[in-house]
Parts: structure tokens; sequence; C-alpha cells
């Protein structure tokens, strides 16, 4: 029983990193309308960023790091917003030509960093070290710490959509990009913005992770299609509905793993979007519809 | 724009276009025709036959992407079962080869229908994420299934060679392969272009296309024209997918890894979707380039990335724009 109830509370764990990524995925599809290939891209591209920081080369503490990364996903993210997406708007072929372009984009990441890191895993170190024994149960700081965060995060990210003038401008051209123009909303900054902090979402998601699942010049390919599954699941535009949905996904992953092992993460994952897809394809809470 | 226009979410397709003359075909057959009794060097063979092949994956991908206008990223899917399959059969199965490679291709078509029939239920970007997920889902299963005969992460070696009429094509059999790859190209182009985009199916693409609830409303049936689009895409894939196993004679799950992929969707982006005889032209292009490149060794996936990103933001709508840019520019119509 009890192992059950660790197995369910690490899942929870996990599932509350996938929402902090899946958040970003859904936050460009709901108000830039760009299905992101290159988000699973940037959640490793974090993930090396940090590990030059600290343990590759330069040896920063995390709180440096932290300091250092989220600035620069920010900026990375509008650059990438202002020089591959915005120049697409004026494509007769926008949903064509954004998907290839993110997608090229994602391979010339992945082999960026096949180049630079080569092709061996690195690892980060855990954010704390030590164990937290709860009666039977075993868990690791580090797994605590990420929950911690990720939670705070979720939060932030909520506070920020409803209780700021950006965050209203992003809900705004979520519902009606026509309606958001009219009342004065600047769409193409806003859509910059978005990207931004689509790419610290990932970023940050993936430094979280990384001393869990190592970092590799293709590792974010599994990530993304968890977080676009958990997006379909929970509904586009209801950050509540991404929450609950990495949340209860987040287990069913731990359980796949106990009970039928690690192979068959992916193969569960995608038959869990098919059923979806079929039968409730609006997801959990969703509110901006297909 | 696109923001505007993606509420209503119709004005993102591209207008009516009018396909290339037949004649191109022709011609581009006689030249080849002619070059494959000049031609001695055994790599310009090799590299052409790539060509023909990748210009019969290109065509079914055009068929769905660029006519149908369905999200498809699973190509290569297909291109991988008409390998394996094809591969699979006629080694532990003792099929004759000739057999092995008819029945790949409806095996492909079989996945094609398996495919399609999820993805025709969503919409947009819903596609193009499924049908991605199974193209990155599939080398796990393919290196999981040792069991079945797939040859795990090592691939099928040994596919024999086709036979027919006491004639055995070895790999080494350059022109022989040269002239079997064109005829079977020419005839899938032929048959793409000319018989199927020209004929009911095709028009009721460009209908669908142009103006979905219009050709809803004149009673074009969706679901099924997409579908056998669909199927017939997957089979003609799965057939170069099968041509290709017994040429190489070697099939590994590195069929679905990137460099494949990327060469695939830089050439429909030079070529621009849709809009024959572009893809064919970017075929021929980026497989020969990618040959020229093969000495910039880890880069060239770098490369065929960086290309895929400036070809669509510079020319979107591939390298034929880039006519008639030229064309307005002179004041010329």
């Amino acid at each position: 029983m009890e192992q059950y109830l660790q197995i369910i509370i690490s899942g929870i764990a996990q599932g509350a990193v996938y929402s902090v990524f899946a958040f970003g995925l859904s936050l460009v599809y709901g108000i830039a309308r760009v299905l992101n290939f290159a988000h699973g891209s940037f959640y490793m591209a974090g993930a090396y960023i940090a590990w030059i920081l600290s343990v590759g080369y330069l040896d920063l503490g995390y709180p440096a790091v932290f300091a250092i990364l989220v600035p620069a996903l920010f900026a990375i993210g509008l650059v990438f917003e202002r020089l591959v997406i915005r120049p697409l708007r004026s494509s007769r072929n926008w949903r064509m030509a954004t998907m290839m372009v993110t997608l090229g984009f994602a391979f010339f990441l992945d082999n960026l960093s096949l180049i630079l890191f080569g092709p061996q895993d690195k690892l980060l170190p855990p954010f704390v070290t030590g164990r937290l024994v709860l009666g039977g149960m075993v868990f690791s700081h580090h797994e605590v710490a990420i929950f911690a965060a990720a939670v705070a995060i979720v939060i932030a990210l909520e506070l920020f959509l409803y209780r700021t003038m950006i965050g209203s401008a992003m809900r705004a051209i979520a519902q009606d990009v026509q309606g958001a123009r009219m009342v004065g909303i600047d769409t193409n900054q806003v859509s910059g913005y978005t990207f931004g902090l689509s790419v610290v979402l990932a970023g940050v998601a993936g430094v979280l992770l990384a001393p869990i699942y190592l970092i590799s010049p293709l590792g974010g390919w599994p990530p993304f299609l968890k977080a676009f599954v958990i997006v379909v699941f929970g509904g586009l535009g209801s950050t509540r509905g991404v929450l609950y949905a990495a949340l209860i996904l987040g287990v069913v992953e731990a359980l796949v793993i106990f009970e039928l092992g690690a192979t068959w993460i992916m193969p569960v994952w995608l038959l869990t979007l098919l059923v979806v897809l079929m039968v409730r394809p609006q997801g959990l809470l969703g509110v901006w519809g297909r | 724009m696109s923001f505007a226009t993606d509420r209503a979410g119709r004005a993102d397709t591209p207008p009516p276009r009018r396909s290339g003359g037949g004649v191109h075909l022709g011609i581009g057959l006689l030249i080849f025709a002619g070059l494959g009794l000049i031609l001695e060097s055994s790599y310009i063979f090799h590299v052409l036959i790539l060509c023909f092949l990748w210009s019969i994956v290109v065509a079914g991908w055009d068929l769905v992407l660029g006519y149908a206008g369905i999200f498809n990223f699973a190509q290569l899917v297909f291109f991988a079962v008409g390998a394996y399959a094809s591969g699979m059969l006629s080694i532990s199965m003792g099929f004759h080869p000739i057999v092995a490679l008819l029945i790949a291709a409806v095996v492909a078509g079989l996945f094609g229908l398996l495919i399609g029939l999820p993805c025709l239920r969503l919409r947009g970007e819903y596609v193009a994420l499924f049908t991605f997920a199974v193209h990155l889902a599939l080398p796990p299963l393919i290196i999981q299934g040792r069991a079945l005969g797939t040859g795990g992460s090592t691939g099928l070696i040994g596919v024999p060679p086709l036979q027919a009429f006491g004639l055995t094509m070895h790999t080494v059999d350059k022109q022989a392969w040269y002239f079997l790859t064109l005829a079977a190209a020419a005839l899938v182009l032929y048959a793409v272009y000319f018989r199927v985009l020209r004929g009911k199916l095709g028009k009721a693409f460009v209908a669908m296309r142009d103006a979905e609830d219009f050709a809803r409303a004149l009673g074009v049936n969706e679901y099924k024209h997409k579908l056998i689009a669909f199927i017939l895409s997957a089979t003609i894939t799965g057939f170069a997918g099968a041509l290709y196993a017994h040429y190489i004679g070697v099939v590994t799950p590195k069929i679905l890894g990137n460099e494949f992929f990327l060469m695939v969707m830089l050439m429909l982006s030079v070529g621009g979707l849709g809009r024959f005889p572009g893809a064919i032209l970017g075929a021929f292009a980026i497989t020969i380039g990618n040959e020229l490149l093969r000495d910039t060794g880890q880069y060239r996936l770098l490369l065929l990335g960086t290309c895929v990103v400036l070809v669509i933001l510079l020319v979107p709508e591939g390298l034929p724009q880039l006519r008639e840019r030229g064309a307005r520019l002179f004041g010329r119509k």
C-alpha cells in the first residue's frame, strides 16, 4: 500500500513539472496561434545552458544559474518570435509554414547541441541532496524541491494571466484577435512576450527535470509529446485543465513504469492521446475550443 | 494577416493553381532514359536512383499535404513500413522479392488506412502532432520488435535483390536499377499528378482546399476523398520504401531518423506545396545537394535544418515563387 502511495506522490511531483512545460506550449498555441515543434528543443536548450553555467564550465550555484537563465531564455523567445515567427504572419499558408519552420528550427537546435556538447548525456546535480522519510515512504529532497517550485510557478502564472495588464492582453488575444486589436492591444508585441514566457517555462522545466532524466541532444522530444498530450487532455487555454491533466498523467506514467516498465511510457502516452481525441477532443476544461 | 484570418480559418489556404503541363514529365522521362544509356559512373547512377525514389515519396506527400491539405507528418512511417514489410517478408518468410514488394505496398496502404482513420476525425494541428508522434514512436517499437523479425537496432541485413525472368538485380547493377526506378517514378508521377489530381479526386481537393464549406454544401464527401488520398499516398510511399530496401539491401531504423525527415521536408519546402513539378524538382535538388554536402560530416544536418528555416522564411511557397517575383520585378506577367 505504502509502495503505491509513494508511486502516486512521485507521479504528482513529476506531473507538476510537466504542467509547467505544457503551459508554455499551450500559451503559444492559444495566443500566438503557433504549434511550436521547437518547444522540446527549448526545454533541452534550457538544461544545456544551466549545465554550462553550473557543473559544465562556470561552477555557479543554482540561484545564480536561474538569475542568468531566466532573462536569457526570455530573450531567446523574443528573438525567435521576431526573426522566425513574425515574418510568416503575412504568409498565405500560415499554419503549415509555422509548423514546418518550427520543426526545422527544432532539428537545427538538436544538431547544434549535438555538435556543441556531443552525444554523451550530461547530468545536472540535484538542487538539494538528501532524503525525506515519511513512514515507509522515501522521497529525495530534489523531488520535493521541484514539486514546490512547479507549484509556485503555476500559481505565479495564474496570477500573471488574471491580475496583470499583459496577462489580460494575452487572454484577450486568445479569445478574439480582432477584438483585442480594436481595444488597442499590440498583438505582435504580446505574441513576442508569449514566446519569451513560453521559452522560459520550457527551459526552467528542462532544468528541473535534468537531474532525473539527464540531458541529451534529442531528449526534448519525449517531453514535447507528453506536453502536447497534456495540453489536449486538459483543454486548450485552460490553465487549470492543463494542471489537472498533468497531475493525472504524471501519476499514470509513474504507475505504468512500476507495473509495465519504462519502455511502455511512450506507447501509453500515445494511446492516451488517441483516446482523448476520440472521446473528448475539447479536453477536460477546454475554453478556447478547437 | 494570419492573426486576422485565423479565426475564419479559411484564408490561410493557398489559392487554386494551374498544374504544369504533362510535357514536363514526358521530356524529363526522355532525357533521363537517354542519360541512362550514356552514363557510366555508377556513383551518378546511384544518386539519380535516389532522386527517382525520393520523387515518388515526395509526390505521395505532396498529394496529401499540398493537395488534400492534411497535415500529415508520418510520410516516412509509410516508407519505413514498406521497406520493413518487404524485407521481412522476403527474408524471414521466404516470399519471392517481387511478391514481397507488392504485398509491402499493400501493407503500407493498410497502415495508411490505420493512421488515416483517426487523423481525419481531427483537425489541423492535431493531425500534425498525432502523425509526428507516430513517426517518433515507431523506431523504439522497431528496436523492441526483434522477436518479430525487425532486426532490432541493427536492422534487416541481406534483403534479397529483385529478380524476374532469370534476371537478378543486385545493388551493383546500377543501370538496371536506374531504369527500373525511372520507370517506377514516371509511372507514379503520371498516376498522381495526371490521373488522380486531374480526376474527380483532385477537383474535390481543390474545392475543399479553397472553399471547404461551399464544397461540402455541393455534396463533396470530404472524408471519403481524404481517406482515399491518404491510403494512396501511403501505398506509393510504401512501394518506394520497398524498392529502396531491395536496392540498398539493408533496412535500419535510421530511415526514421532526422536526416531523411529533414531531406523530405526540405524537398517539399524548396519545391513548394501543391505546385507540380515543384516538389519533384525539390527532390532532385535536395538529393543532389545532400550528396555534395557529404563531406561536411556532422554539420550536414545542421545545414539541412537551417535550410528548412531559411527557405520557409524567405520563399514560403517554394522556389517557383522566385520566378513569379522575378517576373513582377521586371514588370512582365
